[in-house]
């Protein structure tokens, strides 16, 4: 008994201190935004500064000198957009690949290693020739669709490798009981394979919400740009404010790490099963 | 409802032994034929659900590549290409850029980047992976949170550790001056020699987790009897790894690098935020000089070229790596 306890206590031990040291540019950058500046920026920064200085004038600050209200907004609504339009393709493709041997199958198996090596600074080329001839410059359309094309891909074989894991047998069952093939998929299985629908969800909201080339090309009015293109573009300012740029890093932060802590199991399985290809 | 509740149970169960790598049937040799379809399916219907990925594909990958290639080959090509139409075919892009010394410098630095970033991500995911498949307490806590910086945006990784890395205000130079590893300070995004390794060590933070996710989903599915079959037989924890650790994760292991490798070579949000190429180009890497190429200098046709050339690159990668990635991908 005595040897089972040490034998765990150890592990423990280090995944703890790993689990800190990992966090710690999270916790620094969290830091950063809530103390005033004259404690962080000096020579010396404690590694835990006083609580009682604690305050949220940098959060005050950022939402009342910057567009960030506007750059959320925009990134929400690119996001969601992005996750509709590459789920509706990804769930009808994504069930059609795991329910028949097509010669698709091994087409979409090529699609998406060729997505894996696509540089997107290459392909964001084309894409700001094609959406400038359509005048779709600034247009928040243009960023769905851009970001679907790197989603589509993914989601698509996430979500087969989900389908391959329910039974054929029964929408089978649904269809001897008189349902068409579309209404089995909709009643039957899609109910079935919500952790999995969750999981491309949550691994399309992360690309979309992340991707800072598609917006930075895609729209030049600042009142356009997404969240990562806002922030991107503070470092390029001559004197960098610390406390407000990661106020506005960790606003954008919070709903990617709600998302995540949230449906994390769900990507465990679904990612294992998944996108690793 | 009670049923889909049962069968909810059930496909739980078919989910757990199906993520075993040793066990999951290589499509090819399925024994029984699926073109048949349930009952009531038809081919037809097959290729109707694929239509919207087919029609996004064809505009969102096929089109665009298609431009790529003829922005490429087309000489003294601007940005309003597509309302001009006009096509100088010629390899005047691809010449240019071949002689460019700038371009075999970035292939080098792409080289270092994703060969430096690549390998300690891999050690770290395995090790984490060996250290999470074990007992403890609060696990899915710890697992979510040794998980996150993978779903950081690029640019808040990038921001974050520009702030860490600041020359005169960075904790880290302060603490490494407390614990009198320096005594001055260093220049971590402007030193052009540790330049390339302040900008690796994000490219690192944020690709572990991905690493030990996939291997982590890898040992769950080794069997546990292996283990006692092996401690009866009186194996050390080396030959314990050896002989059935590593022949459990290594097809999951090898494919993931593949990937991986590919995937941080087109990296850029984390060099474009950090230093965008500098100082002095110590950090220019192919993904940072397309753009660059496109949209400071708007050599369109360069920036095509310089493309194609990474696109190559990662070809060889996947024709040297053919092997793992038929058995393991397909």
């Amino acid at each position: 008994m005595k040897r089972a306890a040490r034998g765990q206590v150890m592990p423990f031990f280090s995944i703890v201190m790993i689990t800190i040291i990992v966090l710690f540019p999270i916790y620094w950058a969290i830091v950063t935004s809530l103390v005033p500046t004259h404690i962080v920026l000096s020579r010396n920064p404690p590694l835990v500064p006083p609580l009682s200085a604690m305050s949220f004038q940098a959060y005050v600050d950022v939402f009342t000198r910057e567009a960030i209200f506007h750059w959320l907004l925009n990134s929400a609504l690119v996001t969601s957009g992005a996750i509709v339009i590459s789920l509706a393709i990804s769930v009808l493709a994504g069930y059609s690949l795991s329910r028949f041997n097509t010669v698709a199958q091994l087409a979409a198996g090529y699609t998406m290693l060729l997505t894996k090596m696509l540089p997107v600074s290459l392909i964001v080329i084309p894409f700001f020739v094609m959406f400038t001839t359509f005048h779709m410059i600034n247009n928040p359309i243009a960023l769905m669709l851009a970001n679907s094309s790197v989603g589509v891909p993914f989601a698509t074989w996430m979500l087969k490798s989900f389908f391959d894991s329910i039974p054929r047998e029964l929408e089978q069952a649904a269809m001897v009981d008189g349902c068409t093939p579309l209404g089995a998929l909709w009643y039957v299985i899609l109910p079935l394979a919500r952790p999995g629908i969750s999981a491309a969800a949550i691994y399309l909201a992360i690309i979309s919400w992340s991707d800072l080339i598609f917006a930075r090309t895609l729209t030049q009015d600042p009142d356009r740009w997404t969240m990562p293109v806002g922030i991107q573009n503070f470092i390029g300012e001559y004197e960098v404010e610390w406390a407000s740029l990661m106020a506005a890093g960790m606003i954008s932060l919070i709903p990617i790490i709600i998302l995540f802590i949230l449906l994390e199991p769900f990507l465990v399985s679904g990612l294992t099963q998944g996108s690793v290809r | 409802m009670t049923t889909a509740q049962y069968a909810g149970k059930a496909t739980g169960q078919a989910r757990g032994s199906k993520s075993d790598p040793g066990t999951r049937p290589v499509r090819r040799r399925r024994p029984v034929r699926r073109s048949h379809g349930p009952v009531g399916h038809s081919r037809g219907l097959a290729y109707l659900l694929l239509l919207p990925a087919f029609l996004s594909v064809i505009f969102l990958l096929a089109y665009p590549l298609y431009l790529v290639f003829t922005l490429a080959l087309n000489e003294r090509v601007g940005i309003n290409f597509l309302q001009t139409r006009e096509m100088n075919f010629g390899f005047a892009n691809f010449e240019m850029v071949l002689t460019d010394n700038r371009t075999w410098h970035a292939v080098w630095n792409t080289v270092v980047y994703t060969a430096g970033s690549i390998i300690p991500a891999f050690l770290i995911g395995l090790a984490l992976a060996l250290l999470l498949n074990r007992q403890f307490p609060a696990r899915r806590w710890i697992r979510s949170l040794i998980f996150l910086p993978w779903a950081v945006p690029g640019v808040i990784v990038s921001i974050t550790f520009l702030w860490m890395l600041n020359t005169s205000f960075g904790v880290v130079n302060a603490q490494l001056r407390n614990l009198g590893i320096i005594s001055g300070e260093i220049g971590w995004y402007t030193d052009p020699d540790v330049a390339m390794f302040s900008v690796i060590l994000p490219t690192i933070w944020k690709g572990f987790p991905f690493f030990a996710l996939t291997m982590l989903a890898a040992l769950q599915a080794i069997p546990a009897t292996l283990y006692e079959a092996a401690r009866l037989d009186g194996a050390t924890k080396f030959q314990l790894f050896r002989f059935v650790t590593w022949p459990g994760i290594r097809g999951p292991a090898v494919l993931v690098l593949i990937l991986q490798t590919l995937w941080v070579m087109r990296e850029f949000d984390i060099p474009f935020a950090t230093t965008g190429g500098g100082p002095a180009g110590a950090t220019e890497t192919l993904g940072l000089l397309i753009y660059d190429e496109a949209f400071s200098y708007f050599r369109v046709g360069n920036a095509a070229a310089l493309g194609v050339l990474l696109l190559l690159m990662a070809l060889a990668i996947i024709v040297f790596a053919r092997g793992p990635l038929r058995k393991e991908y397909f």
